[in-house]
């Protein structure tokens, strides 16, 4: 199954990435590529520069050195429009709302939705935000607050549903659900999976094991900066993955579990 | 959105920018009450268009005022490109060009300093604070300077009409021979304020640079990450406050139907006043037009009550000093609640 997947061209290519600030090496020569239906796990302790390298492909931070292919042509994603364009969309980390803005607001926000006269079509947008806010949380309520009068989980889904709603090709989810209670965290789930048979390709940045286990395909792990090892889902357990996050190397006696 | 938002609020219970546009009507009722009992002729049809006039410029500056900070920026050079906008126009009316032509140039002339400074701001990346005082300087010292500091008069009658004129007034001429002005009319400038205001409010609300405007004073970030261009967003704001400033600079000027470069000193101050009396919060994401035209009219009213009631230009500095303050604080002790 993986030789075949590495066969096709792959979705997204990230080659050589590096990225500093000033003399800290946030982001060290990583390479990473992400094939279409599959969910990569991008791992690593705090500060190990997985946002980083993420906001890279999302294209809210340059590169200083590197190159991204998507579908095997490479692609300039110097803005987060470009990213768009390119069919990327992400869920960042800090959620990236606009707190005085109401929900429907910010799903569209710098996509509006507008009349024939180029007026904001408010009414269209509230009842499409409804629907895609309903889908992942059938209580949402307090649709017409600013989202700084929300929970963190609200905002969180928020976050979520502008991030599915425009039909991307490429998914990036910084930490989705650390804000999110068990049942808010299983729909994610669920919907992890469902965009990934559609043929999505997701990245997932997560710390926890569970969710990991369940929903990748492979995981990268970083350390300082550095890629220190790609593997498939099933030639690793978590205490391999956990070895890799704090040490930056595999148990010693590791060999890939897949096969024993 | 916030249309309908206020709308569906006010059913219930007046809440935030509602409640507080709501509690500055009220102050402005209350004042106008209070100044009618101390003079009686504050009441009066020709006070009430006095007001209206002296209130047209600083709303006209309060209107770009509140673009720029919604924001998250602030606007202090508007007084001087006021006075920069009319001595241009004042030179091109001395150099033959004809009053509309000329006056149309000196509001270009207001927004190319605005779009200056949203490129200061933006490209350079200068705080709005120093990059609009260092504006202010520049566009006064030129102004000062393009006319040796002196007023260019007599600029011929069609100057003045914009200032003096207005629509619907009513004149009889009486068996002496003097005429009588029955009705004075609604003068140009308000009305010119009322489109102006009309027209921001239309793309604060219902266009997608007023959202955009918006989004940027309440999270650059998230923002510049959603694909709004913030760039561009903040020029737009700069320069829309530029043109304005030019605007209000023709009304004034063709009230006095005389140049006069030290017009508009402090007029940036009262300004962001109107603005944030209006419930504008200088930290950007808040505002409203019709809340800024309360505030303008709140300060008009202010002073010109005191005015009639005899109150020294000192104290009248203090008072609206102490309700700027003060409107900021009951705001603030609202959303503590
Ligand atoms: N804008 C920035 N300016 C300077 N340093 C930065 C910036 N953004 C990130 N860094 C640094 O780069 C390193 C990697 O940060 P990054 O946000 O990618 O970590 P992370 O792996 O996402 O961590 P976490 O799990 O805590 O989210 C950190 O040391 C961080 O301090
Ligand atoms: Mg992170």
């Amino acid at each position: 199954m993986l030789n075949t997947a590495t066969e096709k061209t792959p979705l997204v290519e990230m080659s050589h990435i590096h990225k500093r600030f000033g003399g800290l090496h946030a982001v060290e020569d990583v390479s990473v590529s992400l094939n279409a239906g599959e969910v990569v796990g991008v791992l690593g302790h705090n500060g190990a520069g997985k946002s980083c390298l993420m906001r890279i492909l999302s294209g809210a931070m340059k590169p200083n050195e590197g190159k991204i292919l998507i579908n095997g042509q490479e692609a300039v994603i110097d803005t987060p429009q470009d990213a768009r364009l390119n069919g990327i969309e992400t869920i960042y980390q800090t959620l990236a709302l606009a707190n005085h803005l109401d929900a429907a607001a910010n799903l569209f926000l710098g996509r509006e939705l507008k009349t024939r006269f180029g007026n904001l079509d408010d009414a269209r947008m509230f009842s499409e935000a409804e629907n895609a806010l309903r889908q992942l949380n059938p209580n949402f309520k307090n649709l017409r607050d600013a989202v700084s009068n929300l929970s963190g989980g609200q905002r969180q889904v928020i976050a979520i549903a502008r991030a599915i709603y425009f039909q991307a090709k490429v998914l990036i989810m910084d930490e989705p659900t650390a804000a999110l209670g068990p049942s808010e965290t299983a729909m994610v789930a669920d919907l992890t999976l469902r965009l990934k048979a559609e043929g999505i390709g997701i990245f997932l940045i997560s710390h926890d094991m569970h969710d990991v286990f369940e929903l990748c395909d492979r995981v990268m792990v970083m350390n300082k900066g550095r890629n220190v090892g790609t593997f498939a889902i099933k030639d690793v357990n978590k205490d391999d993955v956990l070895s890799l996050i704090i040490k930056g190397a595999l148990p010693d006696d590791w060999t890939p579990r897949g096969q024993a | 959105m916030s249309e309908v938002q206020t709308r569906s609020r006010m059913r219930f219970l007046p809440s935030g920018s509602a409640l507080h546009k709501l509690s500055a009507l009220i102050t402005l009722l209350l004042l106008i009450l209070a100044f009618s009992f101390t003079s009686p002729a504050f009441l009066s049809v020709n006070n009430g268009l006095t007001v209206l006039l002296q209130t047209a410029v600083i709303g006209l500056l309060a209107i770009g005022m509140t673009m720029v900070i919604i924001t998250g920026g602030i606007d202090l050079s508007v007084g001087s490109v006021l006075a920069l906008s009319g001595v241009v126009t004042g030179l091109l009316i001395k150099a033959g060009l004809p009053v509309v032509p000329a006056m149309a140039l000196g509001v270009v002339a207001g927004g190319v300093c605005g779009f200056v400074n949203g490129l200061v701001i933006t490209k350079m990346r200068i705080t709005p604070f120093v990059a609009t005082l260092g504006m202010m300087m520049i566009a006064r010292g030129v102004a000062l300077q393009l006319t040796g500091a002196a007023p260019i008069s007599r600029l011929g009658e069609t100057f003045g009409a914009l200032g003096n004129g207005s629509f619907f007034r009513v004149v009889e001429m009486q068996a002496n021979g003097f005429p009588k002005v029955i009705f004075p009319g609604i003068p140009y400038p308000a009305v010119l304020l009322l489109v102006m205001a009309v027209l921001g409010a239309y793309l604060l609300q219902r266009r997608q640079i007023g959202r955009h405007i918006f989004s940027v004073g309440s999270n650059e970030e998230a923002a510049r990450l959603s694909g709004v261009d913030v760039v561009r967003t903040k020029i737009w704001a700069y320069t829309a406050s530029g043109a304005l400033a030019g605007l209000a600079g023709m009304v004034l000027m063709s009230r006095l139907v005389t140049i006069q470069p030290n017009e508009g000193v402090m007029y940036e101050l009262d300004a962001i006043a109107a603005s944030v009396i209006g419930g504008a919060s200088l930290m950007g994401g808040v505002g409203s037009i019709s809340g800024s035209m309360i505030g303008a009219f709140i300060i008009g009213v202010l002073r010109n009550g005191l005015n009639m009631a005899g109150t020294s230009a000192f104290i009248q500095q203090i008072i609206i000093g102490v309700v700027v303050i003060g409107a900021v604080f009951i705001d603030q002790m609202r959303n503590r609640n």
